[in-house]
């Protein structure tokens, strides 16, 4: 029998269903063939009138029709006041809407930061969510307690946007219900288990501490343009963006978009510093330790990184 | 006359748009839009470092993404009073006008086409073959746009990182070192999607389709080989015909567009009457195009729920406090109402042929504007966007210079203005002791589905409904085929607030 999909757009820009079309082999519709998912509605692709929608939410609020994954692309909105007027529907605060379909979902997925974090709203007087946490603490909108009526948690996909192929396997493995671990934050292991900083073509760049101090030269962005590479989860440099690339390869420093602080509260493209060392290192390194190793490394710099001539 | 009001919750959209219409003796006769969702980006942004809106405003969208990014960039170089070198424009123009291109062919296709298989369409003789063509995730047409489009943004990946959401401009240019290599992947990227476009889409090659000046021309085009007929654009014309929806949906009849695509220095291209921009500025009543000024844009919101202000503000004296009244009063929705030299207008790739000055666009015009002219310029558009494309590419220096270091500054403000896919677009932003003091953006959808602004006139979307024939209260076809041709993206309607701030910021980076 068929798994249902129903994908919910709460305070979103739409980033996480376009990182999806963009999603190699299997394409979109070939994956929900193969997966055997109906989608019961999708807002940028679905067809069926809005009667017909209110009709279907009903029926799935009511048991009537059954829901297996609910997908949740943006963050629930409260405000203002906790009244969730900020996002309504036909008049009716989305964030009631949510709840409903919470109740009776088989297992929820939060597809991008926003949705899982609260991410660009949480700071903000829409008084935005993630579905479990808001920022790094625990809670968020259904409460650290809830369970799916599978009995899961809510499965996190963090990054603005999740890549495409973390969505689509993650719906894979929910629908053949194969195991799924998470880390702290409840995302998958398999892709939230490694940092940015892995797999980054300017890597030798980072190891012998040569630094880009400007745009556009070949140096590690880490230590004064602000990347978030060595801090942030997430497979950005493992599987690469559209195929291609990634923001660190071509020079632009991570902004820690999987982070649950997303966005942070220092400004972008600055490394905040005391005389040239970041505040903030690699995630985990022994402080003293790290400064003496990274001392070492720059003074056995071999001269073809310190003229940059390695190419990134 | 009994007077009947629809609300309708529209999908297919970006975001979230209600459109109610009162409808009386079977035609549409009052319209209202409604954003229906506030992201108070203003919050985010005020208070932050000068470059944030390079990371920020790309997530208003994610159908647009790099639009903001550029429109974002193009107000910081004019903050820091900085010019990026020539091949930095053809970089930050080639992204762009990938993100176009996708959108076009996607939204034809995935969210406007799907409603030629609505079940109103039943009795139709292209019926049967529109589904077959454009049923989500099954039509032939649809799973072929999935596999191609993905494949050209790839161009902005190798340029910029990833799309979407990429920050890859900053004043004074862009921060990658595209190599020769890289460029030589993206032209090759472009030949492929080249090819599926004239093969799928038109049926036709680029040129011959260029040479289409008339509507006359456009049918003998169209009489002259079943590749023409059958193509996704061959069978759009005929369905459209058929479906009558050259006959709905004429708007105010005013286009705005604000140009994009700068003109970088020594290039092949050649711009219409020597426009600093591939894609010219103007405002044109009907087809008379005027010079575009941007002090003369202001913004309402009288109807819009924010707290009143007496008539309307530019983008750099606007202010947002949001003030939700709910059902009650004169006030409905998130957007505010942008107005033109006090007039309602139209954007978007409608406009955009007007200001080119495009044969066939102006010819279909003639006759009175609608909803199928509004979707034939935006699936056309690539006809004119690709050369450019290939020129810029080939003309852009591998390791070449793309970056120009701005000198710090403390206080400024400037205003960046691009096309998006869906239309003309603004940032306009002040810096106070090195950090924003003031946000305000003005998106396409802001202009075409604004609410009523404090001269109690329509917007242009409201305005293009009047007058549309509705037969199913239940299912108002011609309605959805109005408001999709307006292609519009609600998780655009974003505001912003002014407040004082102190944060120390010593450069641009």
């Amino acid at each position: 029998m068929s798994k249902t999909l129903y994908w919910f757009q709460g305070s979103a820009c739409g980033g996480d269903t376009f990182s999806l079309l963009g999603v190699e082999l299997p394409n979109l519709c070939e994956l929900l063939e193969m997966l055997d998912v109906e989608v019961l509605w999708q807002p940028s692709l679905s067809n069926g009138t809005p009667s017909q929608h209110h009709a279907l939410l009903e029926a799935i609020c009511h048991g009537e029709q059954k829901l297996d994954i609910l997908c949740v692309e943006g963050a629930i909105v409260r405000g203002p006041g906790g009244t969730g007027m900020f996002d309504t529907m036909e008049g009716v605060p989305k964030k009631d809407l949510f709840a409903r379909l919470a109740k009776v979902a088989g297992d929820v997925v939060a597809v991008g930061t926003c949705a899982c974090f609260g991410g660009i709203g949480a700071d903000g007087e829409i008084e935005a969510t993630g579905l479990q946490f808001l920022k790094a603490t625990p809670g968020g909108f259904l409460g650290s307690s809830y369970r799916s009526a599978n009995g899961n948690v809510v499965v996190n996909l963090p990054g603005c946007p999740c890549h495409g192929d973390v969505i689509a396997s993650t719906i894979a493995t929910i629908a053949q219900k194969a195991p799924l671990p998470l880390t702290e934050w409840n995302s998958p292991v398999e892709w939230y288990d490694l940092l940015v900083h892995q797999g980054c073509v300017r890597n030798e760049y980072h190891e012998y501490r040569i630094e880009e101090r400007e745009f556009g030269e070949r140096g590690c962005l880490f230590f004064h343009l602000g990347c978030r590479g060595p801090v942030a989860y997430g497979p950005c440099n493992k599987i690469l963006w559209n195929r291609r690339s990634s923001k660190t390869r071509v020079g632009l420093p991570c902004v820690g978009c999987t982070e649950p602080d997303f966005p942070q509260s220092h400004p972008f493209f600055q490394t905040p510093s005391i005389v040239d060392i970041p505040i903030e290192l690699p995630d985990g390194v022994d402080r003293a330790h790290y400064l003496a190793y990274k001392g070492m490394a720059a003074a056995a710099a071999p001269d073809r990184l310190k003229q940059r001539k390695t190419r990134v | 006359m009994s007077v009947k009001t629809i609300v309708l919750h529209m999908n297919r959209v970006e975001g979230d748009l209600e459109v109610h219409v009162d409808v009386a003796d079977g035609v549409v006769v009052d319209a209202w839009c409604k954003g229906t969702m506030y992201r108070g980006f203003e919050k985010i942004l005020v208070g932050r470092g000068p470059l944030d809106g390079l990371v920020i405003t790309p997530r208003i969208c994610g159908i647009c993404s790099t639009s903001h990014l550029l429109a974002a960039a193009r107000a910081l170089d004019d903050v820091f009073d900085v010019e990026p070198p020539p091949d930095a424009h053809r970089v930050r123009n080639v992204t762009l006008m990938t993100e176009t291109v996708q959108s076009d062919i996607r939204h034809t296709v995935l969210m406007f086409a799907a409603d030629l298989v609505n079940p109103a369409h039943r009795s139709d003789p292209h019926f049967e073959e529109a589904v077959r063509r454009f049923e989500p995730f099954r039509g032939e047409s649809v799973v072929e746009v999935i596999r191609e489009t993905k494949k050209i943004l790839e161009i902005v990946a190798i340029l910029g990182g990833q799309w979407p959401h990429s920050s890859f401009m900053v004043p004074g240019g862009i921060v990658s070192v595209p190599s020769s290599a890289d460029l030589q992947r993206c032209l090759w990227l472009l030949r492929s999607f080249q090819s599926w476009y004239e093969r799928q889409i038109l049926g036709c090659s680029l040129e011959r389709f260029a040479q289409i000046e008339s509507v006359a021309e456009l049918h003998a085009w169209l009489d002259e080989s079943p590749r023409h007929q059958n193509s996704d654009f061959g069978f759009l014309l005929r369905a459209m015909r058929s479906m009558r929806l050259d006959e709905i949906g004429a708007g105010p009849g005013n286009y705005l567009s604000v140009g994009s695509l700068e003109m970088p220095n020594d290039t092949r291209i050649k711009a219409v009457q020597d426009s600093h921009f591939l894609e010219p500025a103007g405002f044109a009543q009907g087809t008379e195009v005027e010079a575009f000024e941007q002090e003369s844009i202001r913004e309402h919101v009288a109807h819009s729920w924010f707290m009143d202000y007496p008539g309307g503000r530019h983008p750099f004296d606007g202010e947002t406090r949001p003030y939700a009244t709910g059902a009650e009063g004169s006030k409905y929705s998130w957007a505010k109402a942008p107005r033109y030299a006090d007039r309602v207008v139209e954007t978007g790739p409608l406009a955009e042929a007007v200001m080119s000055g495009q044969s066939l666009i102006r010819d279909m015009l003639s006759q009175g504007p609608n909803a199928m002219v509004r979707q034939i310029a935006r699936i056309i558009r690539p006809v004119r966007l690709i050369p450019a494309m290939y020129a810029w590419l080939e003309e852009a220096r591998g390791d070449g210079h793309y970056y120009v270091k701005p000198k710090p500054l403390q206080n400024g403000r400037g205003f960046g203005l691009c096309h998006a896919p869906r239309g003309s677009l603004g940032h306009w932003v002040e810096i106070t002791d090195g950090a924003i003091s003031h946000y305000q953006i003005v998106t396409p959808t802001a202009w075409n589905a604004s609410p009523r602004d404090s001269e109690n006139r329509r917007g242009a979307m409201e305005e293009a409904l009047i007058g549309t024939p509705v037969k199913e209260v239940d299912n108002p076809i011609d309605v959805y085929h109005v408001v999709r041709s307006f292609d519009p993206c609600l998780v655009c309607t974003v505001h912003t607030l002014r407040k004082p701030l102190n944060r120390e910021w010593n450069g641009a980076a």
